[in-house]
């Protein structure tokens, strides 16, 4: 009897492994999950989420100043501010890789002083300060399909230099040296891209008259 | 509340968005952000950027046992952490959290009317941060800098020949930019410093006060 169980428990935590190990996070699920943690305080939404952001945050910052073990705990910690504080995720405002991606790098700012507790400020949720600030209740966060295609659509060189910039996380005068270009030009370039990249309204209004 | 006109750069906003300022600037900054919707506005793109990138990056196996530990640790129970109190000197200051956040070393006059405090902060190279207080109607001495400087107004009024700052106003000194901020006479100045080397004194006054300031 006891066999069966275990071997149906097996089974299903294989199938589950294999559905989920693979998903690519697409915009919405992960933010419905982020709300059934919130809603429900559900462990198998929690458990999905993991699965999506643990490994991607892990390869975001590691190698990077952060050794294999220092980037395992920093996923481990963002994932854990993420249950604590899902109450705070709000979808109007940003997509849910937005808003991890905005912890995992506060705890990578962070990283320094940390005295081995998760501590959050508020920075990291934006929370108290949307309710300070009407400014940041008028803005909403361009969606991520629209970025993500004007980031495909960028001149090579300036996504060379974003990818450089924002995920091999090199500084200017690190990107200068390793491409052979002057300081100045990688600070324009880079400029120019996310000048390209940016939800601006005004531009649009330009456009229209 | 005044409306905040002196900002970082968007070079400075990224290198602290990449984690690639030194410990001692990122405390400025944070403080500034805490202060400024528009900056925050400008992080919260970048954080955009970083999402859809954080969505297509290549998984990085976590280890065997990394789910049940995070499953494991979020039925763990917490407190919200308890704010601990400021040092004396420091109590009636309006201060942003990010300063509120620190761990402070005792205060100490550099000359009459000027006291400052180091930031308790693991050692970072040549970086320092530190409060610094001075009296209305005062003007620092002529100094140049080594390094990138970062300095917030937390409360009163400072000048210098390239800005007026006021609470929450950023300002950012090259390596070779001298100048004599002046605390202008309507309120006392307290700000947050960063600096990556000792100021260098140009007058002699500044190289009598440096021995005292220990900057």
């Amino acid at each position: 009897m006891q066999i069966d169980l275990l071997e149906r428990f097996w089974s299903v935590k294989v199938m589950t492994d294999k559905q989920t190990s693979n998903i690519a996070p697409s915009a919405q699920s992960a933010e419905g999950l982020i709300l059934a943690i919130a809603k429900d305080k559900c462990r198998a939404s929690f458990a999905q989420l993991f699965k999506m952001f643990a490994p991607r945050i892990k390869s975001f910052v590691i190698g990077k100043g952060l050794s294999s073990q220092e980037a395992e705990e920093l996923a481990q910690d963002a994932m854990l501010i993420v249950w604590r504080k899902a109450d705070y995720y709000d979808p109007q405002k940003a997509a849910a890789s937005t808003w991890i991606f905005t912890i995992a790098r506060n705890l990578r700012i962070d990283m320094a002083r940390k005295q081995g507790r998760v501590k959050t400020l508020p920075e990291d949720l934006w929370h108290d300060f949307d309710e300070k600030s009407q400014e940041d209740e008028m803005q909403h966060g361009q969606s991520s399909q629209m970025l993500k295609a004007k980031i495909a659509n960028l001149p090579d060189e300036q996504k060379e230099l974003l990818m450089l910039s924002f995920y091999e996380n090199m500084s200017h005068g690190e990107i200068a040296k390793s491409l052979g270009l002057p300081l100045g030009t990688v600070k324009s370039r880079l400029r120019l891209a996310l000048s390209r990249l940016r939800n601006s309204i005004d531009k649009k209004m330009d456009e229209l008259l | 509340m005044n409306l905040i006109s002196q900002h970082p750069n968007e070079d400075i906003l990224l290198d602290y968005h990449n984690g690639r300022l030194p410990i001692t600037h990122n405390i400025v900054i944070a403080a500034h952000i805490e202060l400024c919707a528009h900056c925050r506005k400008e992080l919260r793109f970048y954080d955009e950027i970083g999402g859809v990138l954080l969505e297509e990056a290549e998984m990085v196996p976590m280890n065997d046992d990394a789910l049940d530990l995070a499953l494991a640790r979020i039925e763990r129970p917490y407190e919200n952490e308890v704010e601990k109190p400021l040092p004396q000197f420091l109590e009636g200051f309006e201060l942003p959290n990010a300063i509120k956040a620190l761990e402070f070393k005792n205060r100490y006059y550099a000359a009459p009317g000027v006291w400052l405090c180091e930031i308790d902060m693991p050692k970072q190279d040549q970086n320092k941060a530190y409060l610094m207080h001075v009296k209305a109607g005062m003007q620092m001495p002529l100094h140049d800098h080594r390094g990138k400087e970062f300095t917030m107004v937390l409360k009163g009024h400072l000048s210098d020949s390239k800005s007026d700052c006021f609470v929450g106003d950023f300002m950012d000194a090259e390596a070779g930019f001298a100048h004599s901020p002046m605390i202008e006479n309507d309120d006392d100045c307290l700000c947050i410093i960063a600096c990556e080397d000792k100021i260098i004194p140009q007058t002699l006054l500044g190289k009598m006060l440096q021995p005292f300031a220990r900057i």
